[in-house]
């Protein structure tokens, strides 16, 4: 069964790349930033159960079970994690907070990976994040499905786009209220992705371990 | 391949290449109807409780089943209902001499695997009969979106009004960003009702929130309170069939109408299907819904379009769950919501099974603003495909629930509620609208028409409104101080229906008197020609009345 | 009683009702005889004088110029248990037992504060309650608001939850 997944998900992730390259048709949904091209250029460690917060300029980066060191370490748009993860924190450094980035492990759903996040978060805000790229921007004292900032269609998600998300996380934890994040709506993004979103989260959620706490990471880029 | 043939060039740079497909994956539930994981039917009682469904025991059935096997089905009837072949049963769906309460009868005997193997037996003709006979309320009806990326409350009030004009019966909004919920609502219901009385107007929103809303009076009913075909994939939703059925009790408490949501592919899209088909799972959907004694259910894949949408047989399968939906005796709104296709022919293809029979509404929502516009990721048709639609109407002699409308009529009305709820602002002290904005929404075609609004006093004010306590008695009052009467009235006519509880019955809407029309008085009748809902006279002149005919006198 | 017979009592009650059973000693219209939707409904044009505000004001009654004028108010535009217990006669009139039985449930509930009932709403989702919680919020709905049928439907929900895991973990 693994061996069928794998292949499905190299399949159509084939097909989405090829598209892509296919150019005007589908330009739309082209990140409009370089993605750069290496995923190989980061290491990540868990160092231990993660304890909640009590620096008041922490955000906390919640990574979902297989973002960053499995399956494709790419988004659904063929984004490497390495520079996602590089423009949220970059986000969050450039209003002065600090980013801690955890291993969610119970669960890969992004509206529960980021509530659990914000419970951990000094600051009580955390930005959550799964391996097709889906983000969103949660706060401590909301309901698991609310959140401060949702951006639920991966495919339309650039490098720009996630350094304006931790840019804004960064603000919520200052108790500011920015503007929320110019979101593209790709009207055509369902048709085009959603089966395969799909199955990029079966994937992910191969990795999800019930009785496995939140862990800090350790990150190094190479 | 070096050298590519010319037509398959041609080929794959046409609009249907453009969507995704994947093939079944059965293991992991990636596949509409028939997984070889879907249980076999059978049904054990005793003593009055099932103690044994679709092969399993009571002891290990999860949440849902239990919920199922306590609630949705009648024992009384329940083993001699399964003895009958599916194949009987599908006829007796088919059947124009087996009236619908009879084939409900059955319905309410069977589990939901047995429901699943029904279904199998039907094709896609078939399952039209099926809804044009099972459709719950005689008329049918629509609903349409009504959004704006920039939750703009100036040109929310005047779509709402045009869309409620068109003959929409209820018009449904949600937020482009979370704290405008409260201001968007408001905005909907006064549009809504300078466009028709009665029409039903409602705000997508966290379940809590929403409700909030409703016992506030600033909508009229709800519908986006989810429930799922998993246990797994219900906690994930954060709720229960137990915490369901309680909020629909709560909103029942207050008086007001709500129907669930569920769709095929929400399971597999949530990783956790359990290996079984779509519509399986939507079937278990369905029945927790019928338990829960709730009226109603949006169904029809809804937001997981895509997933059914891209496996083989899957718009079959999801016109199999509008039908099922109505065989349990419920309403449905029909799906048809989301952006499905590139190919204007798929996405037509896609609407017919709803549009040809008639449901209670056969959107949910179709969009009433252009889909640049639509916050629920754009709609299966939009506000420019409005003429093509009319037109549909018109070749077929099908009553889509839309009208005809004129250009100057539509001007006068998007000014009024734009004026309106200018008013409404001005006196309740909330973010002033200016005449330029007035101005800009009445010859809109979309948000980008419109000049830029103060977003931060304006989510402060959407805050403000909840934290105020500001209700739809509130509205009322400020329409009727500033000068609009008859809207003042609309508005509280929509409270009212709280007090007698009409509308909580199934498929009920209001007509432009604010008289309910349900599957109750105005029950679908149907057995065959000259029976049921028939389009014609003054409806079907209204209907075939277009904007660009040429009459002879023209020529 | 242990848990299992709760339940088993309470599935007992929902099928007598389902399979057409009238469980319920609900008041019948004046005349004595349960409403029914072929000549009842809707109730608002065809029994108008039975349907009240729970200040006991009349359809008629809520007016433009009363609300105008203060005589009638937001939260008296309200249903009542009479006139839900009327609709779910309607609803049993026409083979719905499943939505009657919603609407009792509803009329239960009509006296428990907004705050309440969002609160008990919200301790019914997964995991966010303990066993011992949700069976006292199910003898707060009977002990204080005479709400027998949620009781019972939150004391299943509790036993339940116990069984397939989706209580308060600490």
């Amino acid at each position: 069964m693994a061996q069928l997944s794998e292949a499905v998900v190299r399949e159509v992730v084939k097909e989405i790349l090829a598209q892509m390259g296919n150019g005007s048709a589908s330009a739309s949904a082209v990140p409009a930033v370089s993605n750069g091209d290496s995923v190989a250029d980061m290491t990540m460690r868990e160092v231990g159960v993660a304890k909640p917060g009590t620096a008041s300029d922490e955000v906390v980066i919640a990574l979902a079970p297989a973002f960053g060191d499995k399956l494709k370490k790419r988004t659904i748009t063929g984004i490497p994690h390495t520079a996602v993860l590089r423009e949220l924190m970059a986000g969050i450094e450039e209003e002065g907070m600090k980013a801690r980035i955890i291993r969610v492990w119970h669960t890969s759903d992004v509206a529960f990976v980021g509530k659990r996040g914000a419970e951990l978060s000094g600051s009580g805000i955390s930005i959550a994040i799964q391996s097709r790229g889906t983000t969103v921007i949660h706060q401590r004292d909301l309901f698991p499905l609310q959140n401060i900032e949702l951006f639920p269609q991966a495919p339309v998600l650039d490098l720009a786009t996630y350094r304006n998300i931790g840019r804004n996380a960064a603000r919520y934890a200052k108790g500011d209220s920015p503007a929320p994040v110019a979101q593209i709506s790709d009207q055509m993004a369902r048709p085009k992705y959603q089966a395969i979103a799909a199955v990029y989260h079966i994937r992910e959620t191969e990795f999800v371990d019930g009785s496995k706490k939140p862990m800090d990471l350790e990150v190094r880029f190479n | 391949m070096a050298k590519r043939q010319k037509r398959f060039e041609v080929l794959d740079a046409r609009e249907v290449n453009k969507d995704g497909f994947v093939t079944e994956w059965p293991e992991v539930g990636l596949i509409a109807m028939g997984s070889p994981n879907d249980p076999q039917p059978s049904v054990k009682v005793a003593n009055g409780m099932i103690v044994e469904m679709d092969g399993k025991k009571r002891e290990q059935f999860d949440f849902n089943e239990l919920f199922i096997a306590n609630y949705a089905i009648n024992t009384a009837v329940a083993e001699q209902m399964m003895a009958i072949p599916c194949v009987e049963i599908a006829r007796k769906i088919v059947d124009i001499n087996v009236p619908r309460a009879e084939v409900a009868k059955v319905f309410s005997g069977l589990t939901p695997a047995k429901i699943a193997a029904v279904m199998d037996e039907l094709n896609v003709v078939e399952m039209m009969m099926g809804l044009q006979k099972m459709r719950a309320r005689r008329t049918p009806g629509n609903q349409a979106h009504v959004t704006n990326m920039q939750d703009n409350p100036v040109l929310m009030a005047a779509d709402a009004a045009e869309a409620t004009y068109y003959g929409f019966d209820e018009i449904e909004t949600t937020v482009a960003v979370f704290n405008y919920g409260p201001m968007n609502a408001l905005a909907l219901l006064v549009g809504g009702q300078v466009g028709r009385p009665g029409a039903l107007s409602q705000d997508a929103l966290e379940e809590s929130i929403e409700l909030q809303l409703g016992l506030r009076g600033l909508t009229a009913y709800a519908e986006t309170v989810s429930v799922y075909g998993t246990e797994k994939v219900f906690i994930d939703g954060d709720d229960t069939p137990w915490s369901k059925g309680f909020l629909a009790s709560a909103y029942a408490s207050r008086g007001l109408k709500m129907r669930f949501t569920s769709g095929t592919g929400s399971e597999v899209q949530m990783a956790y299907a359990e290996g079984k088909s779509m519509l399986y799972l939507e079937i278990k959907c369905v029945m927790i819904t019928k338990g829960a004694g709730v009226q109603g259910l949006q169904n029809g894949s809804i937001s997981c379009i895509g997933v059914p949408g891209g496996v083989p047989g899957g718009i079959r399968a999801v016109l199999a769950e509008n039908l099922v939906t109505t065989c349990l005796d419920l309403e449905v709104a029909s799906g048809n919501d989301q952006t499905f296709s590139h190919s204007p022919f798929r996405r037509t293809a896609r609407l017919m099974g709803q549009f040809l029979p008639g449901t209670d509404f056969i959107f949910s929502g179709y969009s009433a603003v252009p889909n640049y516009d639509n916050v629920f990721a754009g709609s299966n048709f939009d506000s420019d495909d409005y003429d093509d639609f009319l037109i549909l109407q018109r070749d077929l002699k099908v009553d889509g629930g839309l009208r005809p409308v004129r250009e100057a009529e539509i001007i006068e009305l998007r000014h009024k509620a734009a004026k309106a709820i200018q008013a409404v602002f001005a006196e309740l002290g909330l973010p002033a609208i200016t005449d330029e904005e007035v101005e800009a929404a009445t010859y809109a075609h979309g948000s980008n028409d419109m000049p830029a609004r103060d977003k931060v006093q304006d989510t402060k004010a959407a805050q403000e409104i909840l934290k105020r306590g500001i209700t739809g008695v509130d509205v009322v009052k400020a329409l009727a101080k500033r000068g609009f009467p008859e809207v003042a009235d609309a508005v509280l006519n929509i409270q009212k229906q709280r007090v007698s509880g009409d509308y909580l019955h199934t498929s009920a809407i209001l007509d432009k008197d604010f008289n309910v029309v349900a599957a109750v008085n105005d029950l679908n009748d149907y057995q065959g020609p000259g029976t049921g809902y028939r389009l014609q006279g003054e409806r079907w002149e209204q209907l075939a009345n277009i904007r660009h005919a040429m009459s002879p006198e023209d020529i | 009683m242990s848990q299992q017979d709760i339940i088993a009592a309470i599935v007992k009650e929902v099928l007598a009702e389902l399979n057409g059973g009238n469980g319920s000693a609900a008041p019948a219209a004046s005349n004595g005889r349960s409403l029914n939707y072929k000549t009842d409904y809707p109730l608002a044009q065809k029994r108008r004088e039975l349907v009240k505000t729970a200040t006991g004001k009349t359809l008629d009654d809520i007016t433009l110029d009363a609300i105008m004028s203060g005589a009638v108010k937001a939260e008296e535009i309200r249903i009542t248990p009479q006139t839900l217990e009327y609709q779910a006669q309607i609803a049993e009139s026409i083979s719905r037992p499943q939505l009657a039985r919603n609407m009792r449930r509803a009329g239960e509930l009509t006296n428990v504060p907004d705050e309440r009932v969002l609160g008990m709403y919200n301790a019914l989702r997964p995991n966010r309650s303990s066993k011992a919680e949700l069976l006292a919020i199910a003898d707060e709905l009977e002990s204080q608001y005479g709400a027998k049928v949620c009781a019972n439907f939150v004391r299943e929900a509790a036993g339940v939850y116990e069984a397939r895991d989706v209580l308060k973990k600490d």
